[in-house]
């Protein structure tokens, strides 16, 4: 599953780089995620529930990895996630440029899914994930906002 | 793990109680707790129509429901049919027009068509094959289910 | 004798009453006292290495007794059998890799078992599962056959070094004569696509160990329950008497309830022996996608040579066979594919090679038809294109080609699934399709009513093809038949039953050799205890091989019983009629006495009786037949297309077959009608969907879509009788018949419907989507 897309943020690319970085700001960007912690450099492990149709509330454990991290521009973001109703796994390529005074966000992720979510539930996949995405971009906008304004904290 | 809940179903005309958890679905009530094994469950996701009992009357897929859900209600299966020891006219058109060969799904399609038959006395082919649409048979190829329905109308003079 | 005859005539079914008021018992209405329920861990991944599996925290939960895992297993843990060894065509080459009871290094394909819970309820044992850490290290998945037998792919079994699961060529004459001598050569790619059997019943197995007795006792619903029980009392260590294996009415066979040894087969009795209570394992739907095996995916790169009247001088047919993680079942499948190719044609010389692969799928093994459909398929696709070439007409070009009824018994001079040589007992081919044709209208059709209809904005297409299914193959059954004190007779083989009426079918043709009613025979199948050899209901054999030996066991019964009755009437043999359960004096109806009491007779509780005098009135017979016989028929359908949705609607569907004497014509057309449903549904609603990494995407029948009542039309049944000489009834199996040629007559059909478009149809199943696809590929072709 291909999912791709452009995100523009109001902050300049370093401040976007920084809390892209963030397990705090990451666990806010993936909708359904209950707690995401440092267990390396740039390596985070948490546990994530999501609802696929029938499937619901299926609880992923979830690792992610961040490497390849080029600041301000760019880095490879590792996701594994397992649980009782399937597994999923991909990598994400998230790239920054300057937009005017803002950030362009390019992100570029392959995702396979298996297991019970895939075999019943791959007509809503698509709905799914892009509803995810948007409310999942939509905090990180919000976390982002706050950063620039010194408002709230960092994780 | 929940508490039991007690509840009271009137199935086949016979008070059944029992105190189950709020999971159970419907039909491993009525397969396990009530011994009635007659309603089958072909794929617990409501789309084989195996398990069809009738609710209050109306055909309901047990497999979808919880037996909570059912308390203080009537349910009629398929071991309710029969009288005496005579078939029900529906049952015996379907021996002799050979509408069942494993007979697994037979006693969700009887279930079917008998709410249907009741508010449809004198349905066109097309109206039984739509009414069928949602029992799915692996055996027969339904023709002989519409054959049988025909010979129920047909023998109760279309009524 | 003046009783009628109950062979031929459509009785009403001895188990219906019970099947249709609940009473019948199926696998998962076993209840039993302190039963306890199993569940399967089963892996989300279709190949990876098992680094790790940890059931402690499950262990620990309220109501589990046990989970098991490959390393608990300890010396029970082995493969399953292989079930079917390869017959010896010469040069095969055969890798074999069955399935195992419990992953231990690495799993296979989605689905396959990690580890099994068993605990107070289902509910509970699933709730167990979520507590079993699994560590899966994910492998590339083998999913597409051409690169599965690359250089660099991934292996499956490390230990065979190839993903090649058997190569097989058999040859008849010369191809490439044939082919130098063509006046025409048609040659294609075809693609036969994976389907479920999916029955109304999912599998389940219950066992119970009675420790004072000394005896397992197992419900299961196979459809072969004497090698299920033979097999199982082997690895379990126990006698052979010490085990029953009951398979009461099962909820549809089709196939894949004949393949054992699954791994629940051999995991339940195995648990319920250890903990001491009866386990109870059923599958459920989702389960079953994975569980239980499936069949058809198959590559084919076929050529057909012929004159330019349309007589084939050869085929040459390559193919790639899918055969799942696992080997079990041999190659019956692909080899049934190789065999029916031929058909009811004469095909003077013939190639046929077939390279059998693994990948990381649920194993294949029979289903409905097992290989036979894709031998129809190419070849009746063939005879169209070539038709077409030639102007000849697709009735026309099958005439030509029909092995002459003369020319019987003919053998094709290659190697049957069975290891005989395939030879064709009999057959009358010509006058099937001509009945057919003229049922379906096609000179009418062909003429004026296809053209009006395309007039009116209509579609319409027609669809006629031949086939020959191999039936009755051996090697044998048997059947006890019993006069009891009451009267009744009581019958007992060891085939079980799955909906094909075996129950009647078998009580009328004892009926007819004892002169009494079917209703007065009590069939039992099915249960090892009542009869403990035979080998199980599949290939389509049930009624002439075990029916037979039904035959021959009354047949002896009726001679004791006349020999008994000329003594005590003190008449002699010839001059004694049976009817109604009496043997009477012919011209003397008070001098009579009745199977009842001859049987009481028979079995005296004091005095002397002659030496070599067997007591009652009862005789076991068995019957292995020569070789499997050849049934055939033609289909016929007219669909309607529309060409803005390629929805297809399918107008008449007519059969007319030929499976030698009808025992009971209206079970045999249900055969039939529930045989074309299983067609339709592998041609148009059906499709098995994996992804790349070897997901199966629609393991739901919210998505694996199963024809409904809407979907089939009642088809328009014709039955010839053509009788087999290989068994005493003349009879030829029927139960597969109705879904061979399914695939070939919608691609017919439906390209006829679409002609103009430049469409050929090339692969099974079709849908809307793929049709618009087709056609828009087809139209782009030709604007070039």
């Amino acid at each position: 599953m291909i999912v791709e897309g452009v995100y523009v943020f109001t902050a300049p690319p370093a401040v976007v780089f920084e809390a892209l970085l963030d397990p705090g700001v990451i666990a806010k960007s993936m909708p359904g995620t209950k707690e995401l912690v440092a267990v390396g450099p740039h390596e985070y492990r948490g546990k994530m529930m999501v609802g696929v149709g029938p499937v619901t509330a299926a609880e992923f454990d979830l690792r992610i990895v961040l490497t390849e991290l080029t600041p301000p521009v760019s880095f490879l973001m590792s996701v594994d996630g397992t649980g009782r109703f399937g597994f999923t796994k991909g990598q994400a390529r998230v790239s920054l440029e300057p937009d005017g005074t803002g950030t362009r966000m390019n992100y570029n992720a392959d995702l396979q899914v298996g297991g019970k979510i895939a075999a019943v539930g791959q007509r809503l996949l698509d709905v799914v994930s892009r509803a995810m995405l948007r409310s999942g971009l939509e905090a990180l906008g919000k976390e982002v906002e706050d950063r620039l304004r010194g408002v709230g904290g960092k994780a | 793990m929940s508490e039991p809940i007690r509840i009271a179903v009137t199935i086949n005309g016979q008070r059944v109680r029992g105190a189950v958890e709020p999971r159970l679905l419907l039909s491993d009530f009525l397969r396990e707790d009530a011994g009635l094994t007659g309603t089958h469950v072909g794929c617990e996701h409501g789309v084989c129509g195996a398990c069809t009992v009738l609710l209050d009357g109306e055909a309901v897929r047990s497999c979808l429901l919880f037996a909570v859900q059912v308390d203080g209600h009537c349910v009629e299966t398929v071991e309710g049919l029969a009288s005496g020891g005579a078939l029900h006219p529906l049952q015996a058109a379907f021996r002799d027009a050979h509408a069942l060969q494993c007979g697994f799904c037979t006693p969700g399609v009887l279930l079917t068509l008998i709410p249907f038959l009741r508010d449809n006395p004198d349905p066109a082919e097309a109206d039984i094959r739509e009414a069928l649409s949602g029992n799915l048979c692996r055996c027969t190829g339904y023709a002989n289910m519409i054959d049988a329905v025909r010979r129920v109308v047909r023998s109760e003079g279309g009524s | 004798m003046t009783a009628p005859a109950w062979v031929g005539r459509s009785v009403p079914r001895n188990e219906d009453a019970r099947l249709l008021t609940g009473r019948a018992l199926f696998v998962d209405d076993v209840q039993l006292p302190g039963m306890l329920h199993a569940a399967f861990l089963r892996s989300d991944h279709a190949h990876a290495r098992l680094v790790r599996i940890d059931a402690a925290a499950a262990r620990a939960r309220a109501g589990v007794r046990a989970v098991y895992t490959a390393e608990d297993l300890g010396d029970y843990w082995q493969r399953a059998p292989l079930l079917v060894p390869p017959p010896p065509v010469p040069g095969l080459v055969f890798n074999e890799a069955t399935q195992v009871p419990l992953a231990r290094t690495k799993v296979r394909h989605c689905g396959e078992p990690l580890a099994m819970v068993v605990a107070e309820s289902r509910y509970l044992a699933e709730d167990a599962l979520a507590d079993i850490t699994v560590e899966l290290e994910a492998l590339p998945a083998v999913t597409d056959l051409d690169a599965a037998l690359g250089a660099d792919a991934p292996l499956i079994h490390e230990e065979l070094g190839t993903n090649l699961a058997a190569h097989c060529i058999q040859r008849k004459g010369d191809w490439a004569a044939a082919r130098a001598w063509a006046d025409l050569l048609i040659a294609r790619k075809f693609r036969y696509d994976r389907g479920a059997s999916a029955a109304i019943e999912n599998r389940g197995v219950v066992a119970q160990w009675d420790r004072r007795a000394e005896e397992l006792t197992i419900w299961d619903t196979t459809q072969a329950p004497i090698p299920i029980r033979n097999g199982l009392a082997a690895m379990l260590g126990l006698r052979e008497s010490q085990v029953r294996v009951v398979a009461p009415f099962i909820g549809g066979g089709f196939g894949p309830k004949i393949m054992m040894f699954y791994p629940d087969e051999l995991l339940i009795p195995w648990a319920a022996m250890r903990l001491g209570r009866p386990v109870k394992w059923i599958e459920d739907r989702q389960e079953n996608f994975y569980a239980t095996t499936q069949e058809r995916l198959q590559l084919h790169d076929a050529e057909l040579a012929v004159t330019r009247d349309g007589k084939i001088l050869g085929v040459r047919d390559t193919f790639l066979h899918d055969t799942g993680a696992y080997d079990p079942y041999g190659l019956t499948i692909p080899i049934n594919t190789q065999c029916t190719l031929l058909g009811p044609y004469e095909v003077p010389n013939y190639e046929s090679e077939f390279t059998v692969v693994f990948t990381n799928r649920p194993i294949v093994t029979p289903v409905r038809g097992a290989g036979r459909q894709h031998g129809v398929f190419v070849m009746e696709r063939l005879l169209d294109f070539a038709a077409r070439e030639l102007g000849i007409d697709v009735v026309e070009i099958r005439r030509r080609n029909y092995i002459p009824p003369d020319k019987f018994p003919y053998d094709h001079g290659i190697l049957f699934q069975d290891s005989a040589p395939l030879t064709y007992d009999s057959g009358n081919y010509e006058p099937v399709l001509r009945e057919a044709a003229d049922r379906i209208g096609f000179t009418e059709f062909r003429r004026t009513g296809q053209a009006t209809a395309r007039a009116d904005g209509k579609r319409l297409g027609l669809g006629i093809v031949s086939y020959i299914e191999g039936t009755g193959i051996g090697p044998y059954e048997g059947a006890r038949v019993t006069v009891e004190p009451s009267g009744s007779i009581r019958v007992a083989t060891g085939v079980g039953t799955q909906g094909q009426g075996h129950f009647t079918t078998f009580a009328q043709i004892v009926a007819d050799a004892l002169g009494v009613h079917p209703e007065q025979v009590d069939v039992s199948t099915g249960d090892t205890r009542s009869f403990g050899w035979g080998t199980g209901t599949f290939a389509s054999r049930g009624i002439v091989v075990a029916g037979t030996a039904c035959h021959e066991a009354a047949l002896l019964v009726r001679a004791k019983a006349l020999k008994l009755a000329a003594e005590m009437l003190e008449a002699a043999e010839g001059d004694l009629q049976l009817a109604d359960g009496r043997i009477s004096v012919r011209g003397s109806p008070g001098d009579a006495v009745s199977l009842a009491q001859l049987a009481i007779t028979a079995n005296p509780l004091r005095g002397a009786v002659k030496p070599g005098t067997e007591p009652g009135l009862e005789a076991t017979a068995y019957f292995g037949p020569a070789r499997g016989n050849a049934a055939n028929g033609v289909h016929a359908m007219i669909v309607e297309v529309d060409p803005d949705t390629m929805m297809v609607k399918i107008l008449r569907y007519v059969v007319v077959h030929d499976a030698g004497k009808v025992i009971h014509p209206v079970i045999v057309e249900g055969q039939i009608q529930g045989g074309v449903a299983h067609g339709i549904g592998n041609c148009f609603y059906e499709q098995l969907v994996w992804d790349d990494n070897g997901q199966l995407l629609n393991a739901s029948l919210m998505d694996y879509l199963l024809p409904t009542a809407l979907d089939v039309p009642t088809v328009e049944i014709t039955h010839r009788e053509t009788p087999s000489p290989l068994n005493p009834l003349g009879v030829k199996g029927v139960g597969e018949a109705g879904a061979i040629p399914t695939g070939a007559a919608f691609a017919q059909a439906v390209e006829d419907a679409l002609a103009g478009t430049g469409i050929e149809i090339l692969e099974i199943p079709l849908s809307p989507s793929r049709l618009f696809a087709l056609v828009q590929e087809a139209e782009r072709t030709h604007r070039r």
